[in-house]
């Protein structure tokens, strides 16, 4: 079924996609990310010494700090500090550097839906541009089920706030590897059907909602083909001095 | 994440002694001349009031927004300015969330009094309803990136947000016309704030052997320098502000040659942010014609159908 969107899109289509690394001088890695008119900044300072007050000292640890774009810090800034440590605590090796912090610093620049996910993904391109070791990357994408049963990828803030219910998925970046097939799937599966994180607001069904996480799982792989695309790109450039 | 001394920034003291030696000679470490500002591009975001500055390599973002809001008691006729500044813990790894600390508070200050007490934007023409309904506009800057001299980069993204805000139109209405409309944008065309004039800030490094004297210090420079100042000049050659608080004593002739300076750099950089402004106006301008009622108009590229 023909949906009409606003920008002309169709329901499956994404936003246009920009992405620059290293744009900050004082950071060890720095990303931005903009999805449409969402834009955000992403910034990483790390390894430092010590680890907060509670935490395993065994292990590396992840401190995000969420900066809204105008107005006080409140609860829903807390929350995407909370699932933005845990998704990104999930894909950084923390074996690696133990006894230490890595602190991801993310600037909202404009909020035009799809915020969350877009986050995620400055992070984690601001992770690669600092170097931390991580086991894959990780991808998230928006999908919003409307009150008629329809699902539309990448909504606008405007279609966000008329769709029944929304959902944040984040998945594993799609692998290219020289090793066998056999070798990278658990329990049977490909890497790249698991799921890292997910976020849902309102009511959806289970059926809508397995329907969404496969619409996700299709777009995860062209916004994973996209990320290695820049980062090859990108490689070849001169190297960042300390 | 309290008093980390392992990860504070320090300059050797190599880098500190070739710093001062070289600007015996009148040589700066990054190649400029002693009274040469480092390049300032200012780019603007989509929504207005937004602007984003980049001075060297230190960034500044810039984001002015307004709401309706009881005015003061004692100034029952003006609006409201406000600044808020945040040093973002992604400008410098010694920078703490949380509270603003003391340079973040003397950087707003230091904006604050160019702006209001020289009565840069007019406070009167935001009143709509006396005593009862004022617009109260709030500046944020977010410091992205420290590499020194933070007020100056501030202070132009204050201007440059400023100057393209756009605050939504009003008309009293209601029984007995207490009552504020406010008109959304697709409606009414919203209005630009009136700016009277521009304060630009201008700030010097004093070095200890032999008064030198720098403009626009870099971060290492902030870091070996005996003394700063910071003048807030505009283009007609009135002194808005001016900060020196503590560090080095400088003999009288020494100000007098920082004043004359600023009044020469503050007409350029007037020019500078007022070309830029020209600029993203007429893009705007450009942009509403094309617009159509229905749509958005955010994704200018898919419109090629």
């Amino acid at each position: 079924m023909e949906v009409d969107r606003e920008d002309g899109r169709s329901q499956n289509q994404l936003r246009p996609l920009a992405c620059s690394r290293n744009i900050l001088h004082r950071a060890h890695g720095s990303a931005s990310w903009s999805q449409g008119d969402t834009k955000v900044l992403a910034a990483v300072y790390g390894p430092k010494a010590g680890t907060k007050k509670n935490e395993n000292p065994e292990k590396a640890c992840i401190e995000v700090i969420w900066k809204p774009k105008t107005g006080q810090i409140g609860k829903p800034e807390k929350e995407y500090e909370m699932i933005l440590e845990r998704t990104l605590e999930s894909i950084c090796i923390l074996t690696v550097n133990p006894n230490t912090t890595t602190s991801i610093i993310v600037q909202v620049v404009n909020d035009d839906g799809a915020l969350l996910p877009s986050a995620i993904n400055a992070a984690c391109m601001a992770l690669v541009d600092a170097g931390i070791p991580m086991k894959h990357l990780a991808v998230a994408i928006c999908c919003c089920l409307a009150k008629s049963g329809y699902v539309i990828l990448d909504p606008t803030k405007l279609e966000e706030q008329k769709m029944k219910a929304f959902a944040y998925l984040v998945f594993p970046n799609s692998v290219r590897s020289v090793l066998p097939e056999g070798s990278l799937r658990v329990e049977g599966e490909p890497i790249e059907n698991g799921i890292i994180t997910s976020v849902t607001h309102g009511i959806m069904s289970v059926a809508d909602y397995f329907y969404c996480l496969e619409r996700g799982r299709a777009a995860s792989v062209k916004l994973s083909d996209f990320l290695r695309r820049n980062l090859q790109q990108q490689s070849t450039d001169s190297s960042k001095a300390g | 994440m309290e008093g980390r001394l392992a990860n504070s920034w320090r300059l050797t003291v190599n880098d500190k002694n070739f710093i001062k030696t070289a600007l015996l000679s009148e040589i700066r470490i990054d190649g400029r001349k002693p009274f040469e500002y480092r390049k300032i591009s200012i780019k603007f975001g989509r929504e207005d009031g937004s602007s984003e500055v980049q001075l060297g390599q230190t960034r500044v973002m810039g984001m002015v927004t307004a709401q309706l809001v009881q005015p003061y008691r004692d100034r029952p006729k003006e609006g409201i300015l406000s600044i808020f500044t945040e040093f973002s813990p992604m400008a410098d790894p010694s920078f703490e969330p949380g509270r603003p600390g003391e340079l973040a508070v003397e950087l707003g200050r230091i904006i604050d009094r160019g702006l209001r007490e020289s009565r840069a934007v007019d406070t009167e023409s935001l009143c709509i309803l006396a005593s009862k309904f004022v617009w109260a506009i709030r500046i944020d800057l977010h410091i992205l990136d420290n590499g020194g001299n933070l007020v100056d980069a501030a202070n132009i993204a204050a201007l440059a947000a400023l100057l393209t805000f756009r605050r939504p139109e009003c008309s009293l209405g209601g029984e007995d016309g207490q009552e504020v409309i406010v008109h959304p944008p697709e409606i009414r065309e919203p209005l630009p704030l009136t700016v009277h004039h521009l304060p630009i800030a201008i700030s010097f490094g004093f070095f200890s052997n032999e008064s030198i004297l720098v403009i626009d210090p870099t971060h290492n420079e902030e870091a070996v320098m005996g003394g700063r100042m910071t003048t807030t000049v505009n283009a007609n050659g009135d002194i808005c502000a001016i900060q020196k608080s503590g560090g080095e004593g400088v003999p009288q002739r020494v100000i007098m040659q920082c004043l004359q300076l600023a009044t020469s750099k503050a007409a350029s950089i007037t020019k500078q942010i007022k070309d830029a402004v020209e600029v993203v106006n007429t893009e705007r301008a450009l942009r509403k014609v094309k617009r159509h009622p229905t749509s958005t108009g955010v994704d200018v590229r898919e419109k090629q159908n």
